[in-house]
C-alpha cells in the first residue's frame, strides 16, 4: 500500500517534512511549539518558558470557566457518542447539537479552543482533532480566518488524516456519511480559500508575507490532491465500484477491497475523495482530467454518494460544468436537468437542513448554466426547468437566444455568475522578495518584459475561453431564424437578406453546422439500469446532432428540411396518473373521520408510516414508488 | 470517436500507465511525456490527454516550465477542432510570475495572441482567412521555428476544413474548396483525388460523397414510451385489481 502511494509523495520532498512537522506539533501539544523550541535549544530560558507555560495555564482556566454549562454538558456527551461509535448520537449532536450552540453562544465568536475543553474529554487527541475541525469550519464560515487560523486548520486536516491512513492499521472509528463528507468537503473549501486569499499579493502584512514566505508547502497543490488520492488508494473504492458493478458477492469484494475498505468510513471517505478530486481539478482548470478520475463513478440515483445530498447535488454541478468546458451542451444539459428535478423534489423535505441555503445557491448557478447551455444548444428536454430558468434569469436567456452583439454581456454575467472560484495553482512569489516587489509595483516595468497581468483572477481566463467559443457562434441564431422560413434558396439571396458577403456567410454556415453537432454520452438513454455500457466514464461518447434544423449546401443552393418534434402525452399522462394513486392511497389509509376506536393506536401508525414512504417516494422516483404500492397492499389487507 | 480521443491507438503502455495513474503528478517524468510529444511531432500522431499532462507538471511545477514544448502542444491541438482541444490546453496556463531563469526571452507571450487567433479562425471556420494569416510575413517566426518541425502540419488543419466540408455540402466548388486549403490547380485535383471525391468533367463542380451530416431528411420524432415509465402504474392496476 505504501509503496503504491509513494511515488506521489516522493513527487515533492517538502510534503514529507510538512507531515512530519505536524506529527511533532501534536506529540508537543499545538499551538506553543515556537516557546518549546526555544526551551529546547537553549536551556537558560527554561524558567522563561516554563513561567509561559503556567501563564497559558491560567488563561486556559479562565476561559474554561466561561464555557456554559450546557456547552460543557454537550462537549461530553459528543465524546462519549464518539467514544462509543454511537452513530445515532454522533449525528444529532453532529447534526443538530452543534447548529444550536453555535446559534446561541457562538454565533459572532469562536467556540472554546481545543486546549480550553480539552479536560472535559480527557486530552482524548482524536476528539480534540475533530473538535477542532469543527471549530475551524465554524471560523472559516461565520467568521473570517486569520493566518493563523488557515495554517492551524491545514496542520490540524493534516493531523486528521495521518491518523485515518497512517495508523496501524483502519482505526475504528464510525462517523455518519454526512461529516465525512463534510470533512472532505471543507478540506477542498479551506485549500480553495488559502489560494484565493493568498493571490491577493497587496493587502498582506508584513508578518503575513514573512509567514507565507516560510510555509510554502502549507495547502499546496500537492499535498491536497496527495491526501484525496491516498484516501482513494487506501480504500480501495475504485476496486470496490468495479467489483459491485461486476456484481461479485459480498465476500469476494471484501476480499478485493482488502483491511481498509471494508469498514464505511474508509469506503466513503474514498467515495468523497473522488468526488474531491473532480472539484479540485475543475477550480485549476483541468476539465478532462476531472471527469476522467470520475470514470468509475455511475451518475445515477444508486451511487451511493447521492445518499448525502450536498455531495450529490455538488457531483452534478462539477460534472455538468465540465461538459459545458468541453462544449458538449447537451451532456451538459441533461446533468443540469435530472439534479434541478432532484433539487426541486427534496425542496419540501430539505427546508430545515442546514445545507439548504448552499444547495439552493448551486442550484440558481445550474440554472444560469443550464441557460447558456440551452442558448448554445437550443433542446426540449425539460421545459419545466426552461421555463423556470427563463423566469430567473429572464432578460438574458432572450438576449442569448437571440445572438449578436447583445449575447455576449449576457453570456458574461451568467458565466460569472455560475462559474465555481477558480484557482491559481502557484502563489505569488512571497519567497522571492525581488520579483514580488516587481509584482507589486507594476508601474515600473522593466523594458524587456511585457508588462505581466499579475495573478489575473482565474476565472477570467475561463471566461475570455469561453466567451471566443460563444462569440464564434453568435451569428448562428440569426442564420437559423432565416433558414427556417425556407426549404431552398440560393446562397446569394441568402447572403444579401443578411447584408454580408456570400463566402463569409457559407464560412459562417459552416460553423452553423459545427454547432449542430456534438459529442454526447447517451446512447442508451440513462434510465436504464444496465450497468454494463456505462463503464466507460463520462469523457466518452459520439457525435450527435443536437439542432432539428438541418441543411447542406449543394454548389450555391442551401437546402433545408426540419424536424419537429411530435407533442408528448405520455409525461403528463404518467405524472397525473401517480398523483391520483397517492391521493387513492392516502384515501383509503386514512382513518374514518368519526370513527373515535379504542383501537386507534393501531389505526394512525400505517398512516403515519405511509406518509413517510410517500416523502421517500417523491425523493426517487421509481424503487419509492414500488414500495407505495406495496405498502399500500399491507394496509389495506 | 471520443474513445479514440480518450486513449488513442498508438499510445504506448509506458505513457496509457502515466496518463492513467498517480504517476502524471511525478515531476520526473516530464521528459518522458515530452519525449512522447515531440515523437507525436514527427510522426503525426496526435494524443491531447498526454500533452495535458505535461501542462499538468508544468501548472504544479513551474521550474518545468519550457516555452518550446507549450508552443508545441497548442499547435498539435490546432488541427483538433472544432473539438475543445486548444482551450482545454489554454485552461491549464497559468499567468506565471515573470521568468528570470530563462537563458533566452520567452518566446510564448509573443506567440500565444497569435496561436489563439489562428484557432480562432479555425474554429469560425474562415479557412481563406487562417491560410492568408499563417502565411504572412509577421508568422514567419512561427513557421520557421515551430510549424516547420511538425510533420504535416498543414495537411492536418486541411482535415480540419475537410471535416467541415463534409459536414455542410454535398457539392462545392473547386475554387471555393481551394480556398479552404489552400490549394491550387494540380495539386488541388490530386488532393481531391486523394479524399476520393469526384470531380463533373462539365461543370467542375465537386461532389462529395454521402455522410451521416450531409444527407438531410425532414422527420417528425414521435413519443416513444419505455417500459420502465409506466410500471408503477401497471403494478398498482395488477394489485388493486
Amino acid at each position: 500500500m505504501a509503496q503504491q502511494r509513494m511515488p506521489l509523495w516522493a513527487a515533492e520532498a517538502d510534503i514529507e517534512e510538512d507531515i512530519h512537522d505536524v506529527d511533532l506539533s501534536l506529540a508537543i501539544g499545538n499551538y506553543g511549539q515556537g516557546a518549546y523550541d526555544e526551551a529546547q535549544i537553549q536551556p537558560t530560558q527554561i524558567t522563561e518558558a516554563t513561567l509561559m507555560a503556567v501563564q497559558q495555564h491560567m488563561a486556559q482556566q479562565a476561559a474554561f470557566s466561561q464555557i456554559p454549562d450546557a456547552v460543557k454538558n454537550f462537549i461530553i456527551h459528543f465524546h462519549r457518542a464518539v467514544l462509543d461509535n454511537n452513530l445515532a448520537e454522533i449525528t444529532v449532536a453532529y447534526e443538530s447539537g452543534w447548529n444550536k450552540f453555535t446559534e446561541k453562544f457562538y454565533a459572532k465568536t469562536e467556540w472554546p479552543e481545543a486546549e480550553v475543553i480539552a479536560p472535559l474529554v480527557n486530552d482524548d487527541p482524536i476528539f480534540l482533532i475533530l473538535y477542532r475541525e469543527l471549530y475551524y469550519r465554524h471560523v472559516y464560515s461565520r467568521l473570517s480566518p486569520n493566518i493563523d487560523d488557515r495554517f492551524h486548520s491545514y496542520e490540524n486536516s493534516c493531523e486528521l488524516f495521518n491518523y485515518l491512513l497512517n495508523s496501524d492499521g483502519p482505526v475504528k472509528l464510525e462517523l455518519p456519511e454526512q461529516w465525512l463528507w463534510d470533512i472532505i468537503d471543507e478540506f477542498i473549501y479551506q485549500y480553495q480559500s488559502f489560494c484565493a486569499w493568498r493571490s491577493k499579493v497587496k493587502s498582506k502584512t508584513d508578518d503575513e508575507l514573512g509567514l507565507l514566505a516560510e510555509g510554502g508547502g502549507v495547502w499546496s497543490s500537492y499535498s491536497v490532491l496527495n491526501v484525496l488520492y491516498s484516501l482513494i488508494q487506501k480504500s480501495k473504492v475504485n476496486e470496490y465500484i468495479t467489483a459491485q458493478q461486476a456484481g461479485k458477492s459480498p465476500e469476494e469484494i471484501a476480499e478485493i477491497v482488502g483491511e481498509y475498505g471494508v469498514f464505511p468510513l474508509y469506503r466513503m471517505l474514498g467515495y468523497f475523495s473522488i468526488i474531491g478530486l473532480l472539484r479540485v481539478h475543475v477550480l485549476l482548470g483541468d476539465f478532462t482530467l476531472a471527469l476522467k478520475v470520475m470514470e468509475n463513478v455511475e451518475l445515477n440515483q444508486k451511487s451511493p454518494f447521492t445518499r448525502v445530498t450536498a455531495c450529490h447535488v455538488s457531483t452534478y454541478y462539477y460534472v455538468s460544468f465540465c461538459y459545458m468546458m468541453l462544449r458538449r451542451y447537451p451532456d451538459a444539459i441533461r446533468t443540469i436537468v435530472t439534479i434541478l428535478n432532484f433539487i426541486m423534489r427534496m425542496r419540501q423535505y430539505h427546508t430545515r437542513s442546514y445545507q439548504y441555503d448552499q444547495i439552493n445557491k448551486t442550484g440558481d448557478r445550474m440554472y444560469a448554466m443550464f441557460a447558456m447551455c440551452n442558448a448554445l444548444s437550443p433542446s426540449r428536454l425539460d421545459d419545466n426547468i426552461a421555463n423556470i430558468a427563463k423566469e430567473r434569469y429572464a432578460d438574458a436567456y432572450t438576449k442569448m437566444a437571440r445572438g449578436g452583439d447583445d449575447a455576449l454581456p449576457a453570456f458574461e454575467e451568467l458565466f460569472i455568475h455560475a462559474c465555481p472560484k477558480f484557482i491559481t495553482a502557484n502563489p505569488p512569489p512571497y519567497d522571492d522578495p525581488q520579483a514580488l516587489a516587481v509584482l507589486l509595483s507594476p508601474s515600473s516595468p522593466s523594458p524587456n518584459t511585457p508588462a505581466p497581468s499579475v495573478q489575473q483572477d482565474s476565472s477570467q481566463r475561463h471566461l475570455a475561453l469561453f466567451l471566443a467559443d460563444v462569440s464564434a457562434s453568435a451569428q448562428v441564431p440569426t442564420l437559423r431564424s432565416f433558414l427556417k422560413l425556407y426549404t431552398s434558396l440560393g446562397t446569394s439571396k441568402l447572403a444579401n437578406f443578411l447584408d454580408t458577403d456570400e463566402e463569409e456567410m457559407i464560412q459562417e454556415m459552416m460553423v452553423m453546422k459545427q454547432a449542430s453537432r456534438s459529442v454526447s454520452r447517451v446512447v442508451g438513454g440513462e434510465g436504464t439500469h444496465s450497468g454494463t455500457g456505462g463503464s466507460k466514464g463520462l469523457l466518452d461518447g459520439e457525435t450527435i446532432s443536437t439542432s432539428d434544423l438541418n441543411f447542406v449546401i449543394d454548389g450555391n443552393m442551401v437546402h433545408i428540411a426540419e424536424s419537429t418534434i411530435g407533442r408528448r402525452y405520455a409525461g403528463w399522462f404518467i405524472k397525473n396518473t401517480e398523483r391520483a394513486q397517492r391521493i387513492f392511497d392516502d384515501l383509503r389509509n386514512m382513518p374514518l373521520p368519526q370513527a373515535k376506536l379504542t383501537a386507534s393506536g393501531a389505526t394512525p401508525a400505517p398512516t403515519g408510516a405511509h406518509g413517510g414512504d410517500g416523502g421517500r417516494q417523491q425523493q426517487d422516483g421509481r424503487r419509492g414508488g414500488q414500495r407505495v404500492a406495496w405498502g399500500g397492499v399491507k394496509v389495506g389487507a | 470517436m471520443a474513445s479514440a480521443w480518450i486513449s488513442p491507438p498508438e499510445r504506448p503502455e509506458l505513457i496509457e500507465a502515466l496518463v492513467s495513474g498517480v504517476d502524471r503528478y511525478n515531476p520526473s517524468n516530464v521528459g518522458i511525456l515530452e519525449d512522447y510529444l515531440y515523437h507525436q511531432i514527427r510522426s503525426q500522431e496526435y494524443d491531447c490527454l498526454a500533452n495535458l499532462a505535461i501542462l499538468k507538471l508544468y501548472q504544479f511545477n513551474p521550474d518545468l516550465y519550457n516555452p518550446d514544448v507549450v508552443i508545441n502542444i497548442l499547435i498539435k491541438s490546432l488541427s483538433a477542432s472544432p473539438l475543445p482541444d486548444f482551450n482545454l490546453c489554454m485552461s491549464l496556463l497559468e499567468e506565471r510570475p515573470i521568468n528570470a531563469t530563462l537563458d533566452e526571452p520567452d518566446p510564448l507571450p509573443t506567440l500565444l495572441p497569435v496561436l489563439r487567433h489562428l484557432h480562432n479562425l479555425l474554429f469560425r471556420c474562415r479557412f481563406p482567412a487562417f491560410w492568408a494569416t499563417y502565411k504572412s510575413e509577421q508568422l514567419e517566426n512561427l513557421r520557421d521555428n515551430y510549424t516547420v518541425e511538425c510533420a504535416g502540419f498543414e495537411d492536418s488543419i486541411r482535415d480540419v476544413a475537410i471535416r467541415a466540408v463534409k459536414a455542410a455540402f454535398t457539392r462545392i466548388s473547386p475554387q471555393r474548396l481551394g480556398s479552404y486549403l489552400d490549394l491550387q490547380g494540380a495539386e488541388l485535383d490530386a488532393y481531391v483525388q486523394r479524399l476520393g471525391w469526384a470531380a463533373d468533367a462539365s461543370t467542375s463542380m465537386i461532389t462529395i460523397p454521402p455522410n451521416p451530416d450531409n444527407q438531410i431528411e425532414a422527420t417528425v420524432v414521435q413519443e416513444n414510451i419505455k417500459l420502465p415509465q409506466v410500471t408503477k402504474i401497471i403494478s398498482f392496476a395488477a394489485t388493486k385489481a
